[in-house]
C-alpha cells in the first residue's frame, strides 16, 4: 500500500511536468498545424473571405513549376549539405578531440557560428561575396568568382551552401566530441596491440561506435538544411533568377506576403509529409548499422 | 506532502505567467482614457515625417491619442496582424495590389462621407478606381501622396558635358552612346534587388501600352504578349549601358554609386531621393519622363499612388478615427508630410512640387500620368523576379519565352481573380 501511494505521488508529480508541455505544443504547434491543413482546402488569402476548393491546391501544386524548382533546390541544397557538414564536423571533432593545446577554448571559437543569428551571418557573407571576393578573383585573376557568385544563377546556390555550412558545423561537431568522448581507452588499446594503423582505427573501431552519434547529426542537419531560410533571406532573397528559392521561404514569401496562404498551407502539408518521410527513412537504415560493445 | 504542494504551485504560477503573456500580447486597451487610434503606414523610410505628425496632433487633442507605427515589411506585418483579426484602425499603403485585395475582401471602409474626399485630384482618384477588381460604390482610400519614376539625372554632370535631356527613345540610346564616349558610365542598375527591375520594367510599360492592360487581359480581351514584346526590348536594351552584372549590386549600391558619380543617370522614381541624399547631400539632381517611344507625344509620365490612407472596416471608433483623416489631410499635415519625405500632393491646392521633379512638371500638370503597370500584378507572382530571369537569360528566345510566360503565369495566378471578373461581366 505503502508503495502504491508514493507511485501515485510520483506519479502525479510526472503528470503535473508533463500536461503543460503537451498543452503547450498542442497549442502552438499541433492545433496551427491542423488549422494549415484545413487552410490547404481553401483559396484563403490569410484575411478576407474564402471558399473551399477541395483538392485544387493540391493538384496545383504537383503541375506549379515554381514549386518543383523549389524543391528541386532544397533537395540539392539538403543533400550536398548533409555530406559536407558531417564529413566537416568528424573531422573537426577528431581534431578537437585528441590531445592538443587550447582544446576548450578552440572548440569555444568553432562554437561560435552556431551563436551568431543567421541574418547577421547572412549580411557579412553577403558583403564578403559582393565585394571582397570579386576583389580577390580581379587580384588573383580567376574567372569563376570575378563577380559575385550570389549574381551567378548557376553559383549562387554555392554561396548560400557554404553559409549554410559554415553555420551547421558547429553544433555537429560538438555532438560527434560527446560521441567520441564515449569511446572507451581499451578498445583503442587492443587495436593497437593488433597492430592496427590509424586509418584502420577510424574505420573499423571509431566510427561504427559513434554511429548512433553520426545518425543524430544525419537527422539534425537534413532536417534543418532542408528548411534552408535565414540564409536565403539574407542573401539572396530567392534569386538571381529564383533560382534559389528554397520550400521554407516560398512558404513565407508567397503564404504572407503574397496571397497565397491557402495554397502555400498544401505545400507546407506536403513539406511535412516529406521530411517526416526522410527522417524515418534515416532512422531505419542508420538503426540497423549501429553496433553495441 | 509538501512536493506536492511545491508541484501545485509551480502549475498554478505558470500557468498565471502562461496568461499574462496573452493578455499582454491581445490587450490593447487605453490606460489614460483617451481614445486611442492606430495607424500603420507601411513606408518604413518617412519614419521621421509620421513622428512629427503624430506629435503634432497629440499636442492639439486633449481626447484622442495617435499612434503611427512605420515598422519594416509592414505589408507583411499587417497581413500576419490580418490574419488574426487584429486591426489597426487606419492603415496608410500604397495604391497596389494589396489595396485591391484588402477592398476585394471587405476589410476597408466606405469613407465618401468625409468632406477632404472632394478635394482628391481626379487622376488619383481614377487610379484608385482602376485598382478596384469590380467597379464598387464609394471610396475606399484616400491618395495622400504619388510619387512620380523615370530617370533622376546627375545635372551637375549634364550641365558641364552640355547633354539635352532626350525626348525620344532614339535621342535616349544617342545620348547614352555620348555619356560612354565620354567615359562616364550611362546608368548604374541594382537589379540584386528584384524590386528594381520594376523601375523601369513600369515607366517603360506605361509609355507602351494602355493603362488598363491587366484588366483587358483579365477580361479576355488582350494577352500580354500582344501588349509587353516593345517594353521587353527595351528593357533589355538598357543593359548595354550599366555595370556589367547588374544582378549582384542591390538598391542601396546603385543609390550610393549614382550619388558618388559613378553614373550619370538612374532609372528609378523620386523616392529613391533621400536614400541618394543620404550618401550625398549636396548632389544637384533632376529627372525626365523616360522617353520609351517614337514620338515625344506619345510618352506618358509613370506617378502612381505612393501613399494613401484607408480606414478599417472594424474601427470601433469612427468619429475618432475621422478626425485623424482630416488632420492627416490638413493642407498644413501634408506639407510638414512633404519636408520630410518629398513627393506630389494628391490634394488639390498650393503644394510644391519638389524640384527634383522639375523636369517632370509639364507632366504632372497636365496631368499626363499613367499608375505603374505593377500596382496591378499580383505579388506572389513574383513579376520582378521574372524580369530578373528574362535579362539574365541570353538566348535569342529570350523575349517570346518571357512573353509565353508572363501570360501563362498569369493566368495560374488570377484564376479566381478573372472567374470573379467574368462573372461580372454576365451579370451587367
Amino acid at each position: 500500500m505503502e508503495m502504491g501511494s508514493k507511485m501515485t505521488t510520483r506519479e502525479k508529480t510526472f503528470w503535473a511536468i508533463t500536461i503543460p508541455v503537451v498543452l503547450l505544443f498542442f497549442t502552438f504547434n499541433t492545433l496551427p498545424m491542423l488549422k494549415g491543413f484545413m487552410y490547404g482546402f481553401t483559396n484563403y488569402r490569410g484575411y478576407g473571405g474564402y471558399d473551399i476548393v477541395g483538392l485544387r491546391n493540391y493538384k496545383d501544386l504537383f503541375t506549379d513549376l515554381r514549386v518543383g524548382k523549389s524543391y528541386l533546390f532544397t533537395f540539392k541544397y539538403a543533400l550536398v549539405g548533409t555530406v559536407l557538414v558531417n564529413v566537416l564536423s568528424l573531422i573537426m571533432a577528431l581534431g578537437l578531440n585528441s590531445e592538443i593545446r587550447c582544446k576548450s577554448a578552440l572548440r569555444g571559437i568553432y562554437f561560435v557560428p552556431n551563436i551568431l543569428g543567421g541574418l547577421v551571418i547572412g549580411y557579412i557573407f553577403s558583403f564578403f561575396f559582393t565585394y571582397i571576393l570579386p576583389a580577390l578573383g580581379n587580384a588573383l585573376n580567376i574567372a569563376w568568382i570575378k563577380n559575385s557568385i550570389l549574381a551567378n544563377e548557376k553559383y549562387a546556390w554555392i554561396g548560400v551552401l557554404i553559409v549554410g555550412v559554415w553555420q551547421a558545423v558547429a553544433t555537429n561537431t560538438i555532438i560527434y566530441i560527446s560521441g567520441l568522448q564515449t569511446v572507451p581507452e581499451d578498445v583503442y588499446e587492443a587495436s593497437n596491440l593488433d597492430g592496427a594503423t590509424k586509418w584502420q582505427e577510424f574505420w573499423k573501431v571509431t566510427l561504427p561506435l559513434v554511429v548512433p552519434f553520426l545518425t543524430i547529426n544525419l537527422v539534425l542537419s537534413t532536417k534543418n538544411l532542408l528548411m534552408v531560410f535565414d540564409q536565403i533571406m539574407s542573401l539572396t532573397k530567392g534569386g538571381p533568377a529564383q533560382s534559389t528559392e528554397s520550400i521554407s521561404y516560398l512558404i513565407y514569401r508567397n503564404g504572407m506576403d503574397g496571397g497565397q496562404f491557402g495554397f502555400q498551407s498544401a505545400n507546407a502539408v506536403i513539406f511535412f509529409l516529406v521530411i517526416v518521410g526522410i527522417t524515418v527513412a534515416q532512422l531505419t537504415i542508420m538503426n540497423k548499422k549501429e553496433e553495441q560493445l | 506532502m509538501s512536493k506536492r504542494k511545491i508541484a501545485k504551485k509551480a502549475a498554478a504560477a505558470f500557468l498565471l505567467m502562461l496568461g499574462m503573456v496573452c493578455l499582454s500580447g491581445c490587450g490593447q486597451t487605453a490606460s489614460s482614457g483617451k481614445i486611442e487610434v492606430e495607424i500603420v503606414s507601411y513606408k518604413p523610410e518617412a519614419v521621421a515625417a509620421m513622428e512629427k505628425i503624430e506629435a503634432r496632433f497629440n499636442e492639439t487633442h486633449d481626447n484622442i491619442h495617435l499612434t503611427i507605427n512605420s515598422p519594416n515589411e509592414a505589408m507583411t506585418i499587417l497581413k500576419t496582424r490580418f490574419i488574426r483579426e487584429n486591426y489597426p484602425d487606419i492603415i496608410g499603403i500604397g495604391g497596389d495590389i494589396n489595396y485591391s485585395n484588402f477592398l476585394d475582401a471587405e476589410l476597408l471602409m466606405d469613407i465618401s462621407d468625409l468632406d477632404v474626399t472632394k478635394d482628391i485630384k481626379q487622376a488619383y482618384a481614377d487610379m484608385n478606381k482602376e485598382l478596384e477588381f469590380v467597379p464598387q460604390d464609394g471610396i475606399y482610400g484616400l491618395p495622400y501622396v504619388a510619387n512620380a519614376a523615370g530617370i533622376l539625372y546627375n545635372k551637375d554632370m549634364f550641365d558641364e558635358h552640355g547633354w539635352e535631356i532626350p525626348k525620344t527613345w532614339q535621342e535616349f540610346t544617342a545620348l547614352c552612346d555620348e555619356i560612354e564616349a565620354a567615359g562616364i558610365q550611362p546608368l548604374y542598375l541594382g537589379y540584386k534587388d528584384t524590386w528594381t527591375c520594376l523601375a523601369p520594367w513600369n515607366a517603360l510599360a506605361v509609355g507602351l501600352t494602355p493603362s488598363d492592360t491587366c484588366a483587358q487581359v483579365n477580361m479576355g480581351n488582350t494577352t500580354f504578349t500582344d501588349n509587353y514584346r516593345e517594353s521587353a526590348e527595351k528593357i533589355k536594351a538598357l543593359l548595354q549601358y550599366a555595370e556589367p552584372n547588374p544582378y549582384a549590386y542591390g538598391y542601396n549600391d546603385a543609390c550610393t554609386a549614382f550619388a558618388r558619380g559613378e553614373s550619370a543617370m538612374y532609372t528609378i522614381g523620386n523616392y529613391a531621393i533621400p536614400q541618394i541624399r543620404s550618401v550625398n547631400p549636396d548632389m544637384n539632381i533632376d529627372s525626365f519622363t523616360f522617353p520609351a517611344n517614337e514620338a515625344e507625344e506619345d510618352n506618358v509620365l509613370n506617378s502612381g499612388i505612393d501613399l494613401q490612407f484607408c480606414v478599417m472596416k472594424e474601427t470601433p471608433n469612427k468619429e475618432a478615427v475621422y478626425e485623424v483623416m482630416r488632420f492627416l489631410y490638413d493642407d498644413d499635415t501634408i506639407k510638414l508630410y512633404q519636408q520630410e519625405q518629398g513627393g506630389i500632393a494628391c490634394k488639390e491646392g498650393d503644394f510644391e512640387i519638389p524640384k527634383e521633379l522639375e523636369g517632370m512638371r509639364s507632366y504632372i500638370e497636365d496631368g499626363r500620368m499613367s499608375d505603374y503597370q505593377d500596382h496591378h500584378y499580383p505579388s506572389e507572382m513574383s513579376v520582378d523576379a521574372m524580369i530578373q530571369t528574362f535579362l539574365l537569360d541570353e538566348s535569342d528566345s529570350a523575349v517570346d519565352k518571357f512573353l509565353a510566360r508572363f501570360d501563362s503565369d498569369w493566368i495560374r495566378y488570377n484564376r479566381d481573380l478573372i472567374w470573379k471578373v467574368q462573372q461580372y461581366q454576365k451579370g451587367q
